[in-house]
């Protein structure tokens, strides 16, 4: 089971919004980090994913292990959620 | 006992503007409308930072904005636009079999209209640096390049829109050009002029490697094609706008008869080689890549797939 979602996003990405929407379907919630409105915490979306890029979606299961997805993937937010 | 088919009037692959379109003008018909999206709702329209020669937008529009405003519109009428990829499409007696990510599921007649998406350079250092110093997405990644110096790569109407939405981060910019002219619009030529003080255009350009050291873009090496010269810019990241190819992969088995370039051959009426299979926007062959036309091509096959599945009907309103 999910226990938390955190997505780092843009203003101007729609990829991000897509993510958003998809999670959005399946009833999820999360927090959403804007790295527009906080540039600080690019660092922290390159050391999670090793790219320069957003969506960067992290998924913290109920038992603690993580999955990260770059960009908006459908298969792999599918399998990550499951 | 047997699972009920899931039968649709139509189905649309895709929700850029041209199935976008189509959809308000079937939905409004009352005529039973599921998309199938495996991107971005809004296609590449979405993912352009500002669209200005979209007819009835004096300032112009963000592309997300109108990307937005075309799903909600859809939407009103009764769209049912789901998230999703198409992988078949097979005629099965009257109807036609879609393969899908979300199972099979039927339809009397299809809209292809999955557009088209950028074009790689094919060059060293391209794959390995993807998403980590080479992008596709100005809109998407420009703001990791805050007080960074850029290579933006192409010569048309992207490459220059773009370039001048990433000086909103970037310290500089230079834009490699193959040609010896650039084919983006004239009042583009124009509004890129007014940042030659961030953006510094190479003519006769072409982009050859993308360098790094220690996992980081440091350089790209381009040859002059006038002076036979290779010259070297020092840049932290590479953004690539050097035109489209259709998204057609899925079709390449399948009966549907594509161009030279992979993109769908249709007839007058829009309808490819399939019967009941229709494609509209930027995948159709003989499309303008505009964002307008492609709207146009979503209501003009709307109103063919409605003759198609009522030959008695008019196709004007």
């Amino acid at each position: 089971m999910v226990k938390n979602i955190t997505i780092f996003t843009t203003n101007t990405c729609a990829y991000c919004v897509m993510v958003k929407k998809y999670l959005g379907s399946k009833n999820m919630t999360y927090e959403e980090v804007n790295l527009d409105d906080q540039p600080e915490r690019q660092a922290e979306a390159f050391k999670l994913s090793g790219a320069l890029t957003v969506p960067v979606t992290l998924i913290t299961k109920d038992d603690d292990t993580q999955d990260v997805v770059v960009g908006y993937n459908l298969s792999k937010l599918a399998s990550a959620i499951a | 006992m047997g699972t009920k088919k899931e039968i649709h009037d139509v189905v649309m692959i895709g929700a850029g503007p041209a199935a976008l379109s189509a959809a308000i003008y079937t939905t409004r018909e009352d005529i039973d409308t599921v998309l199938f999206e495996k991107g971005v709702i809004g296609g590449l329209a979405a993912v352009t930072a500002w669209v200005d020669n979209y007819p009835g937008f004096i300032k112009g529009v963000a592309g997300l904005e109108l990307s937005d405003s075309l799903q909600k519109q859809a939407e009103r009428f009764g769209a049912d636009i789901r998230l999703g990829e198409v992988t078949k499409i097979e005629i099965d007696g009257k109807l036609k079999k879609l393969t899908t990510s979300e199972g099979d599921i039927y339809a009397k007649a299809v809209l292809i209209a999955t557009g088209s998406d950028y074009r790689k350079l094919g060059i060293p250092g391209e794959e390995t640096f993807y998403g980590k110093g080479v992008h596709y997405c100005a809109t998407c990644d420009g703001a990791f390049y805050r007080e960074k110096k850029l290579v933006v790569v192409g010569g048309g109407n992207s490459a220059v829109q773009e370039s001048i939405f990433l000086t909103k981060f970037a310290t500089h910019i230079d834009l490699l050009v193959r040609g010896d002219s650039m084919r983006a619009s004239e009042i583009l030529q124009h509004e890129l002029a007014k940042h030659k003080d961030k953006i510094t255009v190479h003519m006769n350009t072409v982009t050859n490697e993308i360098v790094g050291e220690n996992g980081k873009v440091v350089k790209v090496l381009a040859k002059n094609v006038k002076t036979g010269k290779i010259i070297s810019y020092k840049t932290d990241g590479v953004f690539v706008f050097i035109g489209l190819i259709p998204n057609t992969q899925f079709l390449k088995d399948s009966k549907i008869e594509l161009d030279n370039i992979g993109m769908i051959k249709t007839k007058s009426n829009m309808e490819t080689s399939m019967d009941g299979v229709f494609a509209a926007g930027d995948v159709r062959s003989g499309a303008t890549m505009q964002i307008a036309s492609a709207t146009g091509e979503g209501a003009t096959a709307a109103l063919m797939i409605r003759k198609y599945m009522d030959p008695h009907a008019s196709t004007g309103y």
